[in-house]
């Protein structure tokens, strides 16, 4: 999988919670999840579980503390697949 | 788990400081509690019996885990689990607080009043690193021998129970990092509390249960301490079914 494939099912994933779409469709890595798309901060740890499930991951607390971009996310999985 | 030793060192002399002049903050807190606001706990001498019993009987870590719905209940909740001067001579068991930087952080007298009253300031929603600091200073106190408060919900009840959608992870969080820790699942309402507030009706009556238990998962990483933040949740969703069970049959 690829760091565009990863970043698309990390964008479809944090759809879930998003409550702000707009911002969503125009998302970029720079894109913040909690104030850009307005994640509630206490969904972050399930948007992270469902990273874990889709990519058949494991995610310490310590690593999921350094994500808050998309960008973030993408570096994170990418170097755990 | 390591924090530098500058911030080992703040965090020793925060205590220090608030232990020396506990003579005069716990009972004051309380007598505003007590005398002012005319609160009372009902079956005080009962739940503190079952306290010092419990706190006696084990040396394990302990996280007291309330619901919330007033933004004095961490007050309420030590003042629930022991007397003034018990809190004074036992102060590992006045509890560390995380109250919400922004509430307070604008007067210079309630960050200082804050500091020497172990409370360790969040912003809620902040930063990850920085939340992530704040938590890693509540595990080092805990596991060395303090309390400390980390409420259940995020904040304060917006429906008046608990809701399971605001459970905050860091509670399942620093439970989970700190070995053999047990959560103390505190429920506390009002009588005439039917939803969230700031403060509680002057002259309310106090419900106050616990229980007292060891999370466990089989799961490691980030979904332990979820299992454990939704394990303590459950236990107070228990107790609160148990008070309006009562509040019925009343």
């Amino acid at each position: 999988m690829d760091q565009d494939e990863v970043r698309a099912k990390i964008v479809e994933i944090i759809g879930t919670y998003a409550k702000d779409k707009e911002a969503l469709a125009s998302a970029t890595d720079d894109t913040n999840i909690l104030e850009d798309l307005k994640v509630n901060s206490a969904r972050l740890v399930d948007v992270i579980l469902d990273f874990e499930d889709a990519f058949d991951i494991e995610v310490e607390d310590e690593d999921a503390d350094k994500v808050n971009t998309i960008g973030d996310a993408v570096s994170l999985i990418a170097a755990k697949i | 788990m390591s924090l530098p030793a500058r911030t080992r060192f703040s965090l020793f002399a925060q205590r220090e400081v608030g232990r020396l002049w506990s003579v005069v903050w716990v009972p004051a807190s309380i007598f505003v509690l007590s005398v002012i606001m005319r609160y009372r706990i009902r079956d005080v001498r009962d739940l503190r019996r079952r306290f010092r019993t419990l706190v006696k009987e084990t040396d394990k870590p302990i996280v007291i885990c309330p619901n919330h719905l007033t933004m004095v209940d961490s007050a309420l909740v030590t003042w629930a689990l022991g007397g003034p001067w018990w809190l004074v001579f036992h102060y590992r068991w006045v509890p560390w607080n995380l109250p919400e930087y922004h509430n307070f952080a604008s007067v210079w007298f309630s960050r200082l009043a804050a500091w020497a009253t172990k409370c360790i300031p969040i912003v809620r929603g902040g930063e990850r690193n920085q939340v992530s600091k704040v938590l890693k200073r509540i595990q080092h106190v805990v596991s060395r021998g303090d309390t400390a408060i980390i409420f259940a919900e995020g904040g304060r009840s917006r429906t008046g129970r608990i809701q399971m959608e605001t459970i905050a992870h860091g509670m399942g969080r620093i439970i989970n990092s700190i070995p053999d820790c047990h959560a103390l699942c505190v429920y506390l309402r009002g009588d005439r509390q039917d939803r969230w507030s700031t403060i509680p009706k002057r002259g309310d009556s106090f419900y106050v249960d616990f229980e007292f238990f060891r999370p466990e998962s089989e799961n490691s990483g980030m979904r332990r301490s979820r299992d454990f933040a939704m394990q303590i949740a459950d236990r107070l969703v228990q107790l609160e079914e148990k008070y309006f069970a009562r509040q019925a049959t009343a």
